[in-house]
C-alpha cells in the first residue's frame, strides 16, 4: 500500500502543468464554494441578530389579534396590564430582558418637510436589556425616563437634514383611517446607526411614558418584548410564558422572532437553494478536470499499465494507484480550498462585505429587503471540513471511471502500445 | 524437471472478420537452467510463444505447463499471481517506471510479491544491482540512465525475486551492439550462476550466438530446435 501510495504520488508531479490546472480548478471552485457557504451563514446569522436586537427581541407578547395586522401596527390591539404580566415574568429565570413597546405611525416634520416613519415608544431604563438601541447612537445621547426627548434613526436624520439637537415635530397618528393624530414638539436628542438598514431609515424612539399620554394610550402598550438568555431555549421558554399566561387567564399570545422574520426565513431558504447550484456546477468542472487528467494519464501510461500487469500487479493494486492520484490532488486541492475559504472567510467575518460598491440603485433595493448593510461571513471549523471532505471525495470517485479504463487495458495490447 | 511445456499450441488472433494464426500446434519443453532463444523472422509468432509462457495470454488450443502444473484454464487473476511469483520479464523497450529510482524499479516486483521486511528487501536490491554492475545508480531514475543501463536495471527487476523463468522479449533490441552484447553477456553469466532458465526472442544473428539452444519459428511452426555451441 505505502509503495501504491509512493508510486501515485510521484505520478502526481510527473505531468505538472495538467496537475497544477486541475488543482487550480479544485481550489478555486471549493474555495469559492466555502466563501459562499461562509456568507450564506453569516448573513443568516447576523441578519438574525439585526432583526432581533434591534426590531423583534426574542419573543413578543401581543395581544390577540395584533399579529396578523402586524405590519399596519395597530393601536386597538393592546394589553391593558403589562405590569401584572412583567411581574409573573421576572421569575422565569430563562429571561434577560423585558420591555414594555408601543410602535405607532407616524411622521416627523421638520420646516416644510414631512417624512412618515415609524414611532416605538420604548423604556430607556429596559430597553438595553432587550434591545441594542442604545449601542447604536452615533451623535447625542440615549433618552432618559424623563426626558422628553426623541431618538432618529440615522437615514432619516439623513433625509432630513437634521441633527441632535433640532427640533422637529412628531405626528403621531391614533388613527389613519379616521386622520386622528397628535402632535409633539421634540428635540432630538440622539442619533442612533443600528446594522439595520430598515430601522435607521425609518424609524424614531421616544420614551415610553410620552407616548401613552400623547396617544391616550393610559397604561396600556401593544408589546411586551423579551431578551433571553439563550438563543437555543426558545421554544422552551416560549412554552413556559405561555403557560405563565395561561396561569393568569388572558388569551395573549407569545410570538418568536422567527415567526416575525418568517418572510426572511424563506427568502434565506430560497437562496440557499440557488446557492447549492452554484456550488454543484463548479465540483462538476473540477471532477470533469481530474476525470481529464486521469484519462490522459492513463492513455499516456498505457504500455507502463501493461508493464505493471506483466509483473503480477493485481488490477485492484492499478485501480488504487489511479484512485490515490486523483485523491492527492484532490486532497490537496482541497486544502488549497480551505486555505481560500479560510482567508476569504476571515477577511468576511472581520471586515464584512459591504454592498455600497454594487451602485446605490442595487444597493437600496437590496436593502429593502435584507436587514443589514454589511454583510459578515461566518467561518466555522465545519464549512473547511466539509470542502476538504467533499473535495477529496469528489476526486475519488471521478477517477474510479478513468482507474476502471487502466484495468480493462489488455496487458499484450498495452505492451505493444506506441505512446 | 521441465520448466516450462508446451504441447500442441495453436494461437488464432481474430482480427476484424479475419482470423490470423500466429501458432499452429507447436510443441516444447524447457528445462530448468536453460538459456533458450526463440529465433525466427518477424510475424513468426516468437513474441505470441513468449506472452503464453509468460501467462499473458491464453493458447486457442493445447495446454501449457509451468513447473509441471496445466495453466491453460487458469482464470486471469490466478495468472497474475503465477507471473508475480514464477516469472520475470525483460522487455525491449526496458519499460521501467519512469518515477521511480533504479533501487525502486528493482524493489518493486519484491513489494507486490510481499514475502520479505522491508530491510532484507533494500539489501536484496543492493545485492542484485552490484550484480548487474549498477552500484553506483541507485537513486538515478531512468530517465538519467543510458538505454544499456536501463536494461540492467530492467534485468535486475526480473531476477531479484528469484523467479524460476526470465522472459526477454529481443532485450536488445534498443541497444547498440557493443551494449546488446554486454547485456547478452551479463543474462548469460546469471543464467550460469543461478541457474535461472532464461527464454529470449530475436531474430539477431548476434543475439543467438549467445544461445544454448535455438527454436526456430517460421509462420507459426517450429522449423528447428538445436543445442547450439555458446560463446
Amino acid at each position: 500500500m505505502k509503495m501504491l501510495l509512493k508510486l501515485a504520488f510521484r505520478n502526481v508531479f510527473r505531468y505538472r502543468r495538467r496537475t497544477v490546472i486541475t488543482f487550480s480548478a479544485i481550489s478555486y471552485g471549493l474555495g469559492l464554494m466555502a466563501l459562499g457557504i461562509c456568507l450564506y451563514n453569516g448573513v443568516n446569522t447576523h441578519a438574525m441578530d439585526s432583526i432581533i436586537n434591534n426590531q423583534t427581541a426574542h419573543l413578543k407578547i401581543l395581544a390577540p389579534g395584533y399579529f396578523e395586522e402586524k405590519d399596519e401596527v395597530p393601536l386597538e390591539f393592546t394589553i391593558d396590564e403589562p405590569q401584572k404580566i412583567k411581574s409573573l415574568l421576572k421569575e422565569n429565570m430563562e429571561i434577560q430582558g423585558i420591555e414594555s413597546r408601543i410602535l405607532f405611525q407616524a411622521s416627523i416634520i421638520s420646516g416644510m418637510d414631512e417624512l412618515p416613519c415609524l414611532g416605538v415608544a420604548i423604556e430607556p431604563e429596559v430597553d438595553p436589556l432587550v434591545f441594542k438601541i442604545k449601542d447604536s447612537i452615533t451623535d447625542g445621547s440615549f433618552l432618559e425616563p424623563s426626558e422628553a426627548g426623541i431618538i432618529l434613526g440615522s437615514g432619516l436624520a439623513r433625509d432630513l437634514g437634521l441633527q441632535v439637537g433640532d427640533e422637529i415635530v412628531l405626528r403621531m397618528f391614533l388613527s389613519t383611517e379616521d386622520f386622528i393624530w397628535n402632535a409633539l414638539d421634540m428635540e432630538i436628542t440622539g442619533i442612533a446607526k443600528t446594522e439595520n438598514p430598515t430601522v435607521n431609515r425609518m424609524t424614531v424612539f421616544i420614551p415610553l411614558s410620552l407616548a401613552q399620554e400623547a396617544l391616550s394610550l393610559d397604561k396600556r402598550i401593544t408589546e411586551i418584548a423579551i431578551r433571553i438568555k439563550d438563543k437555543n431555549q426558545l421554544l422552551d421558554v416560549k412554552d413556559s410564558i405561555q403557560r405563565s399566561l395561561a396561569a393568569l387567564d388572558t388569551d395573549y399570545e407569545v410570538v418568536s422572532y422567527k415567526e416575525y422574520a418568517s418572510d426572511f426565513i424563506e427568502l434565506m431558504k430560497m437562496r440557499s437553494r440557488v446557492q447549492v447550484l452554484i456550488p454543484l456546477m463548479m465540483i462538476l468542472i473540477a471532477s470533469l478536470g481530474i476525470v481529464n487528467t486521469m484519462l490522459m494519464a492513463v492513455l499516456e501510461r498505457t504500455r507502463e499499465i501493461g508493464m505493471l500487469a506483466a509483473m503480477g500487479m493485481r488490477k485492484m493494486e492499478v485501480m488504487l494507484v489511479f484512485i490515490f492520484e486523483g485523491a492527492i490532488i484532490g486532497l490537496f486541492g482541497s486544502l488549497a480550498a480551505c486555505v481560500i475559504g479560510g482567508l476569504g472567510g476571515w477577511y468576511l467575518e472581520t471586515k464584512g462585505f459591504r454592498m455600497a460598491f454594487l451602485g446605490k440603485e442595487i444597493t437600496d433595493k437590496l436593502l429593502s429587503f435584507l436587514p443589514m448593510e454589511v454583510f459578515y461571513g461566518d467561518l466555522t471549523a465545519g464549512t473547511l471540513l466539509f470542502t476538504l471532505i467533499l473535495g477529496t471525495v469528489i476526486s475519488i470517485l471521478a477517477s474510479l471511471y478513468p482507474a476502471y479504463k487502466a484495468v480493462k487495458l489488455d496487458p499484450i495490447q498495452a505492451l505493444r502500445h506506441v505512446g | 524437471m521441465s520448466i516450462a511445456k508446451l504441447e500442441n499450441i495453436h494461437k488464432v488472433y481474430h482480427i476484424g472478420k479475419i482470423d490470423f494464426p500466429a501458432l499452429r500446434g507447436i510443441s516444447f519443453s524447457v528445462e530448468e537452467g536453460e538459456f533458450l532463444s526463440i529465433a525466427g523472422p518477424s510475424g513468426s509468432g516468437k513474441t505470441t510463444v513468449l506472452n503464453l509462457v509468460g501467462c499473458l495470454d491464453k493458447p486457442s488450443r493445447g495446454n501449457i505447463f509451468l513447473d509441471d502444473k496445466d495453466i491453460t484454464a487458469l482464470p486471469t487473476s490466478k495468472l497474475a499471481d503465477v507471473r508475480r511469483k514464477n516469472i520475470g520479464f525483460v522487455f525491449q523497450t526496458f519499460n521501467l517506471i519512469p518515477v521511480l529510482t533504479a533501487m525502486e524499479n528493482v524493489e518493486f516486483p519484491l513489494i507486490l510479491e510481499g514475502r520479505h521486511e522491508s530491510k532484507e528487501r533494500r539489501h536484496l536490491v543492493e545485492e542484485i544491482l552490484t550484480e548487474v554492475g549498477l552500484q553506483d545508480f541507485i537513486h538515478r531514475r531512468p530517465n538519467e540512465m543510458s538505454g544499456g543501463q536501463q536494461q540492467r536495471v530492467a534485468v535486475a527487476r526480473a531476477l531479484v525475486k528469484k523467479p524460476k523463468l526470465i522472459l526477454a522479449d529481443e532485450p536488445t533490441a534498443n541497444l547498440d551492439s557493443v551494449t546488446g552484447e554486454e547485456i547478452l553477456q551479463l543474462m548469460l553469466e546469471l543464467n550460469q550462476k543461478t541457474s535461472t532458465t532464461f527464454i529470449f526472442s530475436t531474430h539477431d544473428k548476434m543475439v543467438m550466438d549467445f544461445a544454448r539452444r535455438i527454436i526456430r519459428l517460421r509462420d507459426g511452426k517450429i522449423e528447428s530446435d538445436q543445442k547450439a555451441n555458446a560463446q
